[in-house]
């Protein structure tokens, strides 16, 4: 579904990822892992158009993916940003209906609206609040909702569960599992690499810009190098 | 007592076109996070668009009217392109935009003084000058006409923001450009219908100005007064603005009226000292951090 071949991309002057390779198909749960400054987002602001590449290429459905973040949403690709940046000037609705900016089908607008309030009930309560008024917890899932009322096919997920409390941590990656069984295919980037391995069926792991280690998530959660770098080897080694 | 309500209606003509003025630079604030200081460049052609218009073209008050407005869409437009486009493609810093800015509007400045001269000029009297009587009050023509189009135009334009689509993804892009870009919604022509409205707006308030006084090439620098409107409402705010140019248009004709209309202009000078002091986000705006 998405091919992203040899991708190369600076910015500020600093050379963020140097030819990263990865795949992801339909119906997959992807995650990249990595630490702080690997280019993990880098590397989906790349994919949704707002950084340009020096070199290599993005297919989509084997086709070259335009470098306008707009056109690339009307091709099926939406992103929920790290920080969720919902539009918190304005009611939980609206922000829902500028996810369907782009479509016209009043109808099956509403349908999908009511499947994200079925997905988020919290959000349903809170129907006709602002949105800078909301938790953080449900301004995460207002960022989901929104991402899906693009009715985007491919969703990038930038940092879902960042500064969430541990039990909500917990509910945002079985929404994440929900929304695949919605049949969207998910790429996910996260610092919680455990979780992420939890739920993911393939990983590939990003160290200053290169993907260093790429794999089925289970295989990768089992990896010592990476148990030793992003999943604190001796708590694992406890659990297991 | 009649002097008193002479002088609100008074002020709320001026204050009206001020509003028309400030919701240019609200607009674009709200969206790009820079005062855009071409605006009074852009007025200052509408007033000689509208006032070409009537002299050579000879075209009867309403054609002119909309001649200059959609003139000084199309300028407001050209000048986002030339003058910031390029900044925004490079991701440039809020200061190169207000630079960038300042020189466009040194630039609309001297070409008109190098084009059509330095001298004043007077519009054609287009309205009797006799006022019309209410009771005891005396409404100019050309206020009453002030007013009733300004508040027309300004209810237009916050009905287009509050209740069409495109006027959501303009709220939208005010809070966050980039999550607007991720809903789908094309950045580019949001910022260009923000400049076309307060282009649109800044033709009006020109041929009012121009009307009122007299056209020359400074005459952009009225938009001192529409500035300290926007920033005594909150800047990015179109409520704070709108808010803020009526109250300063009735204080200014307040002061000219009981105390002496010297002092009238330092009253927007006080007002913008105390805004920046007590309460520099003003009466109803955002949080300006970060911002230039």
């Amino acid at each position: 579904m998405l091919t992203v071949k040899d991708l190369h991309v600076s910015y500020g002057g600093i050379r963020a990822l140097k030819g990263v390779s990865l795949a992801v198909n339909k119906g997959e749960i992807v995650t990249i892992i990595g630490a702080n400054g690997a280019g993990k987002s880098t590397l989906l602001n790349t994919i949704s158009g707002f950084l340009k590449p020096t070199r290599g290429e993005i297919l989509y459905n084997n086709e070259k993916l335009a470098h306008r973040p707009d056109l690339i949403v009307k091709t099926g690709i939406c992103h929920v940003p790290e920080g969720r940046l919902i539009f918190a000037n304005l009611t939980v609705t609206d922000n829902l209906i500028l996810g369907a900016y782009l479509r016209n089908d009043s109808k099956a607008i509403k349908e999908d609206l009511e499947k994200v309030f079925t997905l988020f009930p919290r959000l349903k309560e809170r129907e006709l609040q602002l949105a800078g008024t909301l938790s953080g917890g449900e301004q995460q899932m207002l960022a989901m909702g929104r991402a899906l009322m693009t009715n985007g096919e491919l969703v990038l997920m930038d940092e879902p569960s960042l500064g969430l409390a541990p039990l909500l941590v917990q509910t945002v990656f079985d929404i994440i599992l929900q929304i695949r069984a919605l049949g969207k295919t998910i790429l996910l980037v996260e610092q919680n690499a455990f979780k992420a391995l939890n739920i993911a069926d393939r990983a590939y792991v990003l160290e200053q810009g290169r993907i260093v280690k790429q794999g089925p998530a289970a295989e990768i959660a089992r990896d010592p190098a990476v148990r030793a770098a992003y999943l604190g080897s001796k708590s694992v080694a406890m659990k297991a | 007592m009649t002097q008193f309500f002479q002088q609100v209606i008074n002020g709320l003509s001026i204050g009206s076109v001020y509003a028309l003025m400030a919701v240019g630079y609200s607009l674009v604030y709200s969206i790009m996070n820079f005062s855009n200081f071409a605006h009074g460049g852009v007025i200052m052609l509408g007033a000689y668009f509208g006032f070409f218009s009537l002299t050579l073209l000879h075209l009867p008050f309403l054609a002119a009217f909309l001649l200059a407005s959609i003139g000084t869409t199309i300028l407001a437009i050209v000048v986002e392109r030339i003058a910031y486009k390029p900044l925004r493609e490079r991701k440039a810093p809020f200061l190169y935009f207000i630079i960038s800015a300042m020189g466009a509007s040194i630039l609309l400045e001297n070409i008109v003084i190098a084009t059509i001269g330095p001298t004043f000029r007077t519009y054609p009297e287009v309205f009797a000058r006799t006022p019309i009587s209410i009771g005891p009050l005396a409404i100019g023509r050309l206020d009453l006409l002030m007013f009733v189009i300004s508040a027309v135009c300004l209810t237009a334009l916050i009905l287009f923001i509050e209740k069409t689509k495109m006027g959501k993804a303009i709220q939208a892009a005010a809070y966050n450009i980039k999550a607007c870009a991720l809903m789908g919604i094309n950045t580019d022509k949001v910022i260009l219908i923000v400049f076309g409205l307060g282009g649109f707006l800044a033709g009006v308030a020109g041929v009012f100005f121009g009307m009122k006084y007299t056209v020359y090439p400074q005459i952009g620098n009225i938009t001192t007064k529409s500035f300290i409107a926007a920033v005594f409402g909150g800047l990015g705010s179109l409520p704070g603005a709108v808010l803020g140019s009526v109250i300063l248009g009735i204080l200014e004709t307040f002061v000219a009226g009981y105390l002496s209309s010297q002092y009238r202009d330092l009253i927007a000078f006080v007002i913008l000292i105390g805004v920046l002091i007590i309460r520099p986000s003003g009466i109803m705006g955002k949080n300006t951090e970060d911002k230039a």
